[in-house]
């Protein structure tokens, strides 16, 4: 029996999540905007025929699509919803990648049009939300084949002939993995359709674009080379951060980010069990440039200590410019029973002791209930709860 | 601030629809029909939730310079706290809206927004919006430094 992949992509999903609890909105020109309510991160066909694109500020949108409805994005809701589809599509399939907030891959096994078409109709029915579906021999042409006939599209490109048409005239940058870059060197030797990429030969794919290229040349050609994740491989680096909620230079704030940016690496850290030897801050100044700083560590997820050493690194690096985004990364990453703790000073008892209390009442009361007192300069950015549910927070994704 | 807002057609009473022909708006083809209410309005009015009952209020004082009410349709939450308004004997109530408008940008409502009602001279009643100093979220996406307070929603 033939084994085939499929991919389902839900259709403008933050919208369409949006149009799940709030029915004035179907139909509606939609944007959802960004952390900072700048820029449109999500947008609905309506808008999107209008010229509006992904990324563009609200001030550009605007004289676009003046009937426009803005919402305020809400990771939680979306994830709820997320989680709703991949359940559903786990009814049809025994191996399901969860690759993004958006997009499950799934074994299909030897799914039929019709199959697939009762897969859309049960996640429509289970989470509310449209998605397009594609069913074909690699991953690669399954998610070719889901966004062929957005939004609510059904394709099952499982024939050679029906490949072929999938491939027929498609830009090569309609390639996941193909961006801008890799389709300019493609271009060079007038590889400028997904029909003439799979006709390339592979090795000139190989030394234009490494293996990675080479992997979307058997993929595209039918063998599936790239395997399905039914569980995430581990992260070798985890990293907690982003827009300070508005550029600043105010040393007490910036510090202040650097506990909470330590505070969500923990609750990452303890979610893989994991610890980490490094630690990389970083930061982005307004108007340009940045830097980059790096502390090694004895094995840990320990707040206190996380803490201590990025605010070090801060002050080391940091000459009061105006910073307007921060990461702190874990790097070196150990299974915790990996590591031989014996080898290394005992944790301090007392900051053992703040972790779990802290612990037990954010598992019971909410996310940052309880939190370090570092962190009071920021009240504005707690009491706002759509900020204590980014999408970095939506674990078990293979993507990012 | 809030210079107006939209209700689906489905959340007010069917008879507003053809008593206020010139409040219907249609955003796109396929989405619902919406009735709006802005300050510039010939008549400004807003829905109110009072006493049980969904009726249509006029939005401040816009333009009564006889009337003792304060000449603008918004209420700031801080003047409320002070006691400046106390002689008015403000009730608080609540606007539905599922959408608000403010500098040309139409967001999302998800109940409503606080408003208080007074009653002028001939003891009719007058809402007005409360309002307070803007998140930085609202004041990015509206290029205003004040917003309404909101029910049950932060923004």
């Amino acid at each position: 029996m033939a084994r085939h992949i499929g991919h389902l992509d839900a259709d403008c999903f933050y919208v369409s999540c949006e149009r799940v609890r709030h029915r004035f909105l179907r139909g509606q020109a939609v944007g959802v905007l960004s952390n900072q309510g700048a820029c449109v991160i999500a947008k609905s066909y309506e808008l999107k025929t209008r010229g509006v694109t992904t990324g563009m500020p609200i001030w550009d949108a605007l004289p676009l699509c003046p009937e426009a409805i803005f919402v305020k994005r809400d990771f939680r809701w979306y994830e709820v919803l997320s989680r709703r589809i991949y359940d559903a599509v786990c009814r049809f399939s025994p191996t399901v990648e969860y690759y993004s907030i958006d997009e499950v891959f799934f074994d299909a096994q030897a799914m039929t049009h019709t199959e697939a078409l009762a897969l859309q109709n049960h996640v429509l029915q289970a989470a509310g939300v449209p998605t397009s579906v594609g069913v074909a021999p690699s991953k690669i042409l399954a998610k070719l084949a889901s966004s062929s006939e957005k939004p609510f599209g059904c394709v099952v490109a499982v024939e050679p002939e029906a490949v072929a048409r999938l491939l027929r005239g498609r830009p090569v940058d309609k390639i996941t993995g193909v961006g801008r870059r890799s389709s300019r060197k493609l271009e060079r030797h007038r590889i400028r359709t997904c029909e003439d990429f799979v006709r390339a030969d592979r090795r000139l794919i190989r030394r234009l674009l490494t293996k990675r290229g080479e992997d979307l040349w058997w993929e595209l050609n039918g063998t599936s080379v790239l395997p399905l994740h039914a569980t995430r491989t581990p992260h070798k680096n985890l990293s907690r951060g982003g827009s300070l909620g508005g550029p600043t230079a105010d040393p007490d704030r910036v510090t202040a980010w650097v506990a909470r940016n330590a505070e969500r690496l923990v609750e990452a850290l303890d979610y893989h069990d994991v610890y980490c030897e490094r630690l990389l801050l970083s930061l982005v100044f307004k108007p340009g440039g940045g830097v980059l700083r790096s502390a090694s560590l004895w094995p840990t997820a320990d707040f206190h200590e996380l803490y201590t050493a990025g605010a070090r690194m801060l002050a080391a690096c940091w000459n009061g410019q105006v910073v307007a985004y921060m990461h702190l990364i874990a790097g070196k990453l150990t299974a915790r029973r990996d590591v031989q703790r014996c080898l290394w000073d005992k944790p301090d008892p007392r900051h053992q002791a703040i972790r779990h209390v802290k612990h037990l009442i954010n598992t019971q009361v909410g996310r940052f209930a309880l939190r370090s007192g570092a962190t009071l300069p920021l009240g504005d950015i707690y009491r706002d709860t759509t900020n204590s549910y980014d999408i970095c927070d939506i674990y078990g994704k293979t993507c990012f | 601030m809030c210079f107006g807002l939209a209700l689906p057609i489905d959340a007010v009473p069917e008879e507003w629809v053809e008593r206020y022909p010139h409040r219907v708006a249609t955003r796109e083809p396929e989405a619902t029909r919406e009735l709006r209410f802005t300050f510039r309005d010939p008549q400004a009015e807003l829905p109110v939730w009072h006493g049980h009952r969904l009726e249509l209020v006029a939005w401040g004082n816009r333009d009564d310079r006889a009337s003792r009410l304060p000449r603008t349709g918004w209420c700031r939450q801080e003047s409320l706290e002070a006691g400046r308004w106390t002689w008015l004997e403000p009730e608080m109530v609540e606007i539905p809206a599922a959408l608000g408008l403010e500098k040309g940008v139409w967001f999302l409502i998800t109940e409503g927004i606080r408003g208080v009602l007074v009653r002028d001279e001939h003891a009719r009643p007058r809402v007005y919006m409360l309002t307070q100093p803007a998140s930085r979220y609202y004041q990015i996406m509206t290029r205003h430094d004040r917003m309404p307070v909101l029910l049950g929603q932060q923004i």
